[in-house]
């Protein structure tokens, strides 16, 4: 009960804040992008966490998405609203694709073959210009603001799209994990062998993983490119921008958890404009480094991520209430 | 004639990869750590040679022990105080903590030289000797030559010495390695800086034909990865194999297709290879 409702205001704040941040300002943006991000890092988190498969290709998926929606809305006139499920029917048969050949593979080894699957869409992409524009990217086209159309006058409306987009995302990880599959995952990352010894396919249960969280990364892609209104190849199949930070988010929230990714991008996201706002005048690479610097001191000191702080604090307490 | 051109051409600059690339598979070879880290380590011995050059009047490729000495010594520290934390810990954060030391390395290069690309003049950068029709550069053959010397060295250290020795025993089996009287964590830290050593001499060598900026160990981390992988991660002698095929490989397809496929060509190669036969071509232990 105590759950439930500390999630109700959780959401409620949530909610509440869009409203105080002014609609057209700086704010915003950062908290629109920070809800986007924790939602693809919540993605992420199913297979990079649940399935403890360190993917560092997920830029794939999510820029497969930023450029089937926005070609479909280029060409043919089709609503983002419906391009999203057709960018989250090509991110799933991308992650199928790339997960039958590479889903045996372990640890190291599934990690390089992910990389190099993300490298591989951003090369095609800035080469097949005739569809993608090249290396010159795509602007998403002006239409008439409408909600059908899936075009606003201001960021507020993308805040709660990317706030709704957040709290399904971590709905459906919460489904999984609470789930028969959750279980499953769970004997495959603790002892792949005996998972398969009492009888859960492991291949399939992987592939269904890898499947899900390719779906949820395309169709995030749709949202970002709806706000970014512009991007290149280089930014969303970008291996550091995207892959390598979304991965980072969720690890340093806590990996495999529901809260992790959420207070990962709470921190990451803000933080990282906040250095950029002060250095990037004066010394290019200060903020990256920094960057660079934080996760490998949490990796150091902090290996299971900022919800353990959490965890030890709620420790902490029920002690003091039982004496 | 052309196809036989360019053969040469892969050989030569494979010869290069080979060497870069040992220091990846060592490492992994006797710990089990892939370092995605380990191109930053081309870049700053680019860097060094450069300085030597530019300051001290050096030839970039006569540079090349000086990179070696400057990696290594690096390599020492980043193994000491923060790769030997993770050697236990699951995959996950060993891979993301060389990530973030990736992160950390091309950006502080970045905030120190700036984004500039700088380049060496070589009285030989040019220059190529004819045989018939067929070519062979310089600047190529020179890197070659001294790749093969710094691989040679390499062999001929693990093979006869002590410590060659020593780190071979403890790849194979540390507990035993211990039991024997090693000390295991010096060999992480000798293999580590040897590893990044090597990649640091490979890049002081091509350094007169490829101009250095911080992020030009981003040009080379697949391709590192796509030849450790040819030839099986942890294995030395796959790595001399799968080097000089990514050189062939590379530079056969640029007779193919256009320049910006040449890189699509070499990450369809690692993904299949990684697919159908993880374990290598060569088929080395691990």
């Amino acid at each position: 009960m105590k759950r439930w409702l500390a999630l109700a205001v959780l959401i409620a704040v949530a909610a509440v804040l869009p409203l105080l941040l002014s609609p057209t300002g700086y704010w915003i943006r950062v908290l629109t992008f920070t809800l986007l991000f924790a939602a693809m890092a919540q993605a992420w988190n199913l297979i990079g966490g649940l399935a403890n498969q360190t993917s560092l290709g997920h830029a794939a998926f999510f820029g497969i998405g930023a450029y089937t929606s926005t070609i479909l809305l280029l060409k043919f006139g089709i609503s983002p609203w419906l391009g999203m499920f057709a960018a989250g029917a090509l991110g799933g048969l991308a992650a199928l694709v790339i997960a039958i050949p590479t889903l045996r593979l372990q640890g190291h080894y599934f990690a390089l073959a992910t990389l190099a699957f993300g490298e591989v869409m951003r090369v095609i992409a800035n080469v097949w210009a005739p569809l993608t524009g090249g290396p010159g990217g795509l602007s998403v086209p002006f239409t008439p603001p409408s909600f059908a159309g899936y075009s606003f006058k201001q960021l507020l409306p993308h805040a709660y799209i990317a706030l709704g987009a957040l709290i399904i995302v971590t709905g459906i990880f919460e489904v999984i994990r609470r789930g028969a599959m959750g279980y499953r995952l769970r004997a495959i990352r603790e002892n792949q062998a005996a998972a398969e010894v009492i009888g859960i396919d492991t291949t399939k249960v992987k592939l269904q993983t890898a499947v899900i969280s390719g779906v949820l990364m395309a169709m995030l892609g749709t949202l970002y490119a709806q706000v970014a209104v512009f991007f290149d190849p280089d930014t969303v199949f970008s291996a550091a921008a995207i892959s390598i930070r979304v991965a980072l988010i969720a690890i340093l929230g806590g990996v495999g958890t529901a809260a992790g990714p959420i207070l990962g991008a709470l921190f990451i996201i803000p933080v990282e404009e906040l250095m950029n706002d002060l250095f990037s005048a004066g010394a290019a690479g200060l903020s990256q480094l920094i960057f660079g610097a934080i996760l490998i001191a949490v990796i150091l000191w902090k290996p299971r991520g900022f919800i353990t702080l959490w965890d030890a604090l709620r420790a902490r307490f029920a002690r003091g209430e039982t004496r | 004639m052309s196809f036989v051109q360019a053969i040469i051409d892969g050989l030569l600059v494979g010869g290069v990869y080979a060497v870069i690339s040992i220091g990846l598979t060592l490492v992994y070879g006797v710990m089990g750590i892939v370092n995605f880290a380990q191109a930053e380590f081309l870049m700053i011995g680019m860097f060094v040679s450069w300085f030597a050059w530019a300051y001290l009047g050096l030839d970039p490729v006569l540079a090349a022990p000086l990179s070696f000495a400057v990696s290594f010594a690096i390599g020492w520290v980043v193994q000491g105080q923060l790769i030997s934390r993770v050697l236990k810990a699951p995959s996950v954060a060993q891979i993301f903590l060389t990530v973030g030391l990736l992160i950390v390395l091309e950006n502080g290069a970045l905030l120190t030289f700036g984004s500039q690309f700088r380049s060496v003049v070589t009285s030989y950068q040019t220059m190529s000797l004819s045989l018939g029709a067929l070519f062979v550069s310089v600047p190529y053959l020179i890197a070659f030559a001294m790749s093969l010397a710094c691989g040679v060295a390499l062999w001929w250290f693990m093979r006869t010495s002590w410590f060659g020795r020593a780190m071979r025993a403890t790849a194979q089996n540390p507990m035993a390695a211990q039991l024997m009287g090693i000390d295991t964590a010096l060999m992480y830290k000798m293999a580590f800086a040897l590893g990044v050593g090597l990649t640091a001499f490979g890049g002081a060598v091509i350094l007169p034909y490829v101009a250095v900026f911080p992020g030009v160990g981003g040009q080379f981390v697949v391709l590192m990865f796509t030849v450790v992988v040819l030839g099986g991660l942890g294995s030395v002698a796959g790595a001399v194999v799968g080097g000089l095929a990514v050189g062939v490989i590379q530079a056969l397809s640029s007779l193919v297709f256009p320049i910006q496929l040449q890189n699509l060509v070499l990450f369809i190669v690692f993904i299949l290879v990684l697919a159908v036969r993880p374990q290598g071509l060569v088929g080395a232990r691990r």
